[in-house]
């Protein structure tokens, strides 16, 4: 049953809000021993669909009434923990709640509980969690990426029926293409950011992560849009993607060369077999040029961790929780020492500064490129997620990276969809949009999901 | 506060691992062009708020309850209990 | 002072409220919360205060908020946010002021307890950087004086409300480092601190020892300074943009809006009013030293005469004011009640010294002139009253009338003093003159 059948089938009275949330507690009683996906249950997620029941009979049903929304942990729902899987914030009972909660809430989403990922999403894999790594459920014994892995698991697994993530440097696409699920990174400043904990302020984005197209539209329709209470907002006050299945036909879609030299061919042969339906359902293929395509991770990993580093100073253990550097992990704290070491007076010139000038760069060439284009499609994630407990050097985990971290650093927006398998593990395309170019995007995906749903 | 760890970190590795990391991707961006910095992820104009009618008690009541229940110490008038300062002693 | 604080909607009123009352995720340091745009009213009064201090106010040009980061108790984030400079090279009375830039207050931490009290986290600071230049800790204390003044008159700051004036002062003698204290929250504070750490470190230099480069603190109980110790204050502040906040840009617009809405700084309305009502520099500066009284002064002097008015200014309204411990701006009475009590004076209607204590009454019970002179029984006598004074004083004083009456004038100013002083001194010595001389001619005429 697709998002749509469900809400259908939810106005219809053929299935209670009750019913669903039980549905969705049966399963994670069932799988997530073994996936680790959820660190906490929402134990009053029963009582909310209570009143959500009592609501559709009043009809007065939101948007998302009686859907079980799974949220990432770095995410404040008020009186669950957002630990951020670090043992800094084990014990930290939300007081608030973020403001795409609260918009999840008056539509009538039911918080399920809050998902698993790396360590304050420091990670591509999930594996950095201090509560345990998540498993992929679409590929069992593989990692599911990160850092929203568990969102992503519990997507897979349908323990849930939509997610939040949230994306820095590609931590929805990620796993949203590890686990065969679709992930929605919007445009900077499109969704409020009120209640997320940051990794990179300057990056951070909450997106949806949903079974298929059509819930993540629904769940970004419901949390985009400003917040009066924050700054760093575009001027949109409401988004609605109603051209949704209008096809591709005569859209201008870019592929670029640089791409391909950085993936893994098998990769690229699924890929490139989307671009060929894209083609055949009328798209025009352009090529375009994204010549520092490589280098930008190198200016990414410099701001993140001057950012991250800035952000974690309010971890100092006094006011809640534990000093940082007392408890965090290994990656958490290579990204502080780094931080910490190059926004020093001496050296942020050298260090910080230059890789702000990158991320200039970066943000014209992709702008350049999405002026010739209505979309850029290519892959998500360059090689193949690796085995559970394989141990890699933290050049290699960043190299997962590459090709979802130029959105982030210019701002536009990017979603991710399955376009097939590498010996049974998936792999997602991904569709990039201008500032703003959700609906586009989100067009393409649609129309890739359709036609792999005819064929497969 | 200690500097325990609960877990076997070898925060001389991490560091030397970052210095590894710094020197990699210095070098990468070195040769490349200089452009202006950018701080932010969007380019909007200069926002403001004015000023006006605070939040109500109400609002602050609720927080205050919360905020009070997760310090890790708190005197009886709900005020957060730290170190004393070590050149007041 | 704002009513909002600077990047949350908390109230800025923190002395009058519990501990923790005044407080949100954003003003704690709550994890995932983010600023909100800045409070407008704050940017308005750190130009106004700019402005006043004759600074350059930056203009159309992205003034970034910084994050200033170091470890403290009261700083709920772990950083500050302080703005690069608003404005920059301005002078107040001969101190070269460096830079005027927006704050936002930490919490307040009682180092001794070793509790936070988060109220007055957030709320907006203006910090005013003056150059070096300042000899001695009385010039110091002066300087702050004037400051204080200019501050009070935006009315947008409240330095005398305790504790909203914090001053971070530097010290330095010929032969040793600079030492910096903190935590001095008055006037009285930053001069007892100068003059102990100056003799400290004259001290140490007089016995060959170091003065090494420390940031110190002043303890107010013992009056004394120690050092602060705790490396953050020493170390890299690794200052970067916030990336929740735009920067502020200050429009031409923006300036032009607040010049028009801006009043004359103390320090030129005090040289203004001794040039244009010709009085002393001293009575200027007893006048400006409230801006209510300055703009007292000027109703009054409209249509009283000026020298006069300032003298009563500075000689008696303020000596009043300080003993009831009053400011002018919390004063009862009306401009008009105060002219035409002067104008009483002026006219010597009332001698001095009724006009003296029906001031003192104005202050404590503000009433119309007449009917406090009234209430005091100091209202002029009647004539009939006068009258009947002058009579007795003629019948009582025989010898000098017939001195008069064989020529000798002088002895009518003589009869005049004891008139006067027969009203319990209410006549006015012209009247009582007058009519003393008509009542002598006519005993010349008739006889008695």
């Amino acid at each position: 049953m697709g998002t749509l059948e469900k809400i259908e089938a939810i106005r219809n009275g053929e299935l209670s809000a009750t019913e669903n949330v039980e549905l969705a507690l049966e399963r994670i009683r069932k799988l997530n021993g073994k996936l680790n996906a959820f660190l906490e249950i929402n134990s009053k997620a029963m009582e909310e669909a209570g009143e959500v029941d009592r609501m559709l009979k009043a009809g007065e049903a939101g948007k998302l009434a009686g859907l079980t929304i799974a949220v990432k942990s770095n995410i404040n729902v008020k009186g669950l923990r957002a630990t951020c899987a670090s043992k800094t914030l084990e014990d930290y009972v939300c007081p608030y709640d973020a403001e795409v909660i609260t918009r999840i809430r008056r539509e009538g989403g039911i918080i399920i509980g809050m998902t698993n990922m790396d360590e304050f999403a420091c990670g591509s894999s999930g594996e950095t969690s201090a509560f345990g790594p998540t498993d992929n459920p679409a590929a069992p014994g593989y990692i599911p990426g990160g850092s929203s892995s568990g969102s992503a698991a519990a997507v897979a697994s349908a323990m849930c029926d939509l997610a939040l993530g949230t994306d820095t440097g590609g931590s929805i696409r990620n796993p949203a293409s590890h686990c065969g699920v679709i992930g929605v990174k919007p445009t900077y400043g499109l969704v409020p950011r009120q209640g997320l904990i940051d990794l990179g302020m300057s990056l951070d984005q909450i997106g949806p992560i949903s079974p298929d197209v059509p819930g993540s539209v629904l769940l970004l329709e419901v949390i985009a849009g400003k917040n009066q209470a924050e700054g760093m907002m575009m001027d949109v006050e409401r988004v609605s993607y109603g051209e949704l299945n209008g096809g591709v036909k005569g859209m201008r879609i870019g592929v670029s060369p640089q791409f391909s030299n950085l993936t893994d061919p098998r990769i690229t042969g699924v890929i490139e077999k989307k671009v060929e339906f894209l083609k055949d359902l009328g798209a025009e293929i352009v090529e375009i040029r994204l010549p520092h395509i490589e280098q930008a991770l190198s200016a990414y990993y410099l701001i993140v961790s001057v950012e991250f580093f800035s952000a974690t100073r309010k971890y100092d253990g006094r006011k809640y929780g534990k000093r940082i550097e007392s408890v965090c992990g290994e990656e958490v704290l290579r990204r502080i020492m780094l931080g910490s070491y190059i926004s020093r007076r001496e050296y942020r010139g050298r260090y910080y500064q230059r890789a702000l000038q990158v991320r200039t760069l970066i943000r014209k060439e992709l702008s350049l490129a999405l002026k010739q284009v209505d979309a850029i499609v290519g892959p998500t994630v360059p090689k193949l997620p690796h085995k559970l407990g394989t141990r890699l050097t933290p050049l290699e985990m960043y190299a997962y990276d590459y090709l979802t971290i130029p959105a982030n650093l210019a701002g536009t927006c990017a979603g991710v969809v399955k376009a097939g398998e590498v010996n049974g593990i998936p792999v997602g395309i991904q569709v990039q949009g201008k500032p703003l170019g959700e609906e586009k995007i989100l067009r393409v995906m649609r129309a890739l999901e359709v036609e792999s749903s005819k064929s497969g | 506060m200690s500097d325990s760890k609960d877990q076997d970190l070898n925060p001389k590795e991490i560091e030397r691992s970052a210095e590894e990391i710094l020197r990699v991707f210095t070098r990468v961006i070195e040769s490349l062009p200089v452009e202006e910095e950018t701080y932010y992820g969007q380019e909007l104009v200069n926002p403001l708020r004015p000023d006006g009618e605070p939040s109500p008690p109400s609002v602050r009541r609720e927080f205050r309850k919360c905020f009070i229940s997760i310090m890790p110490a708190s005197d009886d008038d709900g005020k957060l209990r730290v170190e004393v300062a070590r050149w007041a002693r | 002072m704002t009513s909002k604080k600077l990047y949350c909607n908390c109230p800025t009123n923190y002395a009058e409220v519990p501990p923790n009352t005044n407080v949100c995720p954003i003003c704690t340091g709550m994890p995932g919360a983010k600023p909100m745009m800045p409070n407008e009213g704050a940017i308005d009064a750190a130009v106004e205060i700019s402005l006043m201090l004759g600074c350059e106010v930056v203009k159309n040009k992205p003034i970034y908020i910084q994050r200033k980061h170091y470890d403290y108790p009261d700083l709920p984030s772990g950083y500050q946010r302080t703005s690069l400079p608003i404005a920059m090279n301005g002078v107040l009375e001969g101190v070269g002021i460096r830079e005027v830039h927006i704050e936002e207050d930490p919490g307040q931490y009682d180092p001794v307890s070793g509790t936070v009290d988060f109220n007055r986290s957030g709320v907006p600071l203006v910090e005013i950087v003056t150059e070096p230049g300042m000899r001695s800790p009385e010039e110091a204390r002066n300087f702050l004086r004037t400051l204080t003044r200019v501050l009070e008159y935006t009315r947008k700051v409240r330095p005398e409300a305790g504790g909203a004036m914090r001053a971070d002062v530097n010290v330095s003698l010929e032969g040793g480092g600079r030492v910096e204290v903190k935590n001095i929250n008055s006037i009285k504070g930053a001069y007892r601190a100068l003059k102990f750490e100056m003799q400290r470190q004259a001290e140490r230099i007089r016995r060959g020892e170091v003065v090494t480069r420390e940031t110190r603190a002043y303890l107010e109980s013992q009056m004394i300074t120690v050092p602060m110790r705790t490396k953050e204050f020493e170390e890299d502040y690794r200052y970067i943009p916030d990336p929740d906040i735009f920067p502020i840009i200050i429009t031409e617009e923006m300036v032009e809006r607040i010049k028009k809405q801006m009043v004359e700084p103390p320090h030129l309305r005090e040289k203004r009013l001794a040039r244009q009502y010709g009085i002393s520099p001293q009575a200027a500066r007893v006048i400006t030293s409230e801006r209510e009284l300055a703009d007292l002064f000027e109703r009054v002097a409209a249509e009283v005469q000026p020298q006069l008015a300032a003298d009563w200014f500075r000689t008696k309204l303020k000596k009043v004011l300080n003993y009831v411990n009053l400011k002018a701006r919390d004063v009862r009475f009306t401009p008009t009640q105060l002219i035409r009590l002067l104008k009483l004076v002026e006219t010597r209607k009332i001698p001095r010294e009724h006009g003296e204590l029906a001031l003192r009454e104005l202050v404590k019970e503000p009433d119309d002139p007449e009917r406090i002179l009234e209430r005091l029984g100091l209202s002029p006598p009647k004539p009939e009253e006068l009258d009947s004074v002058v009579n007795t004083v003629i019948r009582e004083h025989k010898q000098a009338v017939c001195e008069y009456l064989e020529g000798k004038s002088e002895v009518l100013n003589f009869l005049t003093g004891k008139v006067v002083a027969a009203s319990r001194r209410r006549a006015d010595p012209r009247e009582a003159l007058a009519i003393l001389r008509k009542k002598l001619e006519e005993i010349r005429e008739k006889g008695i």
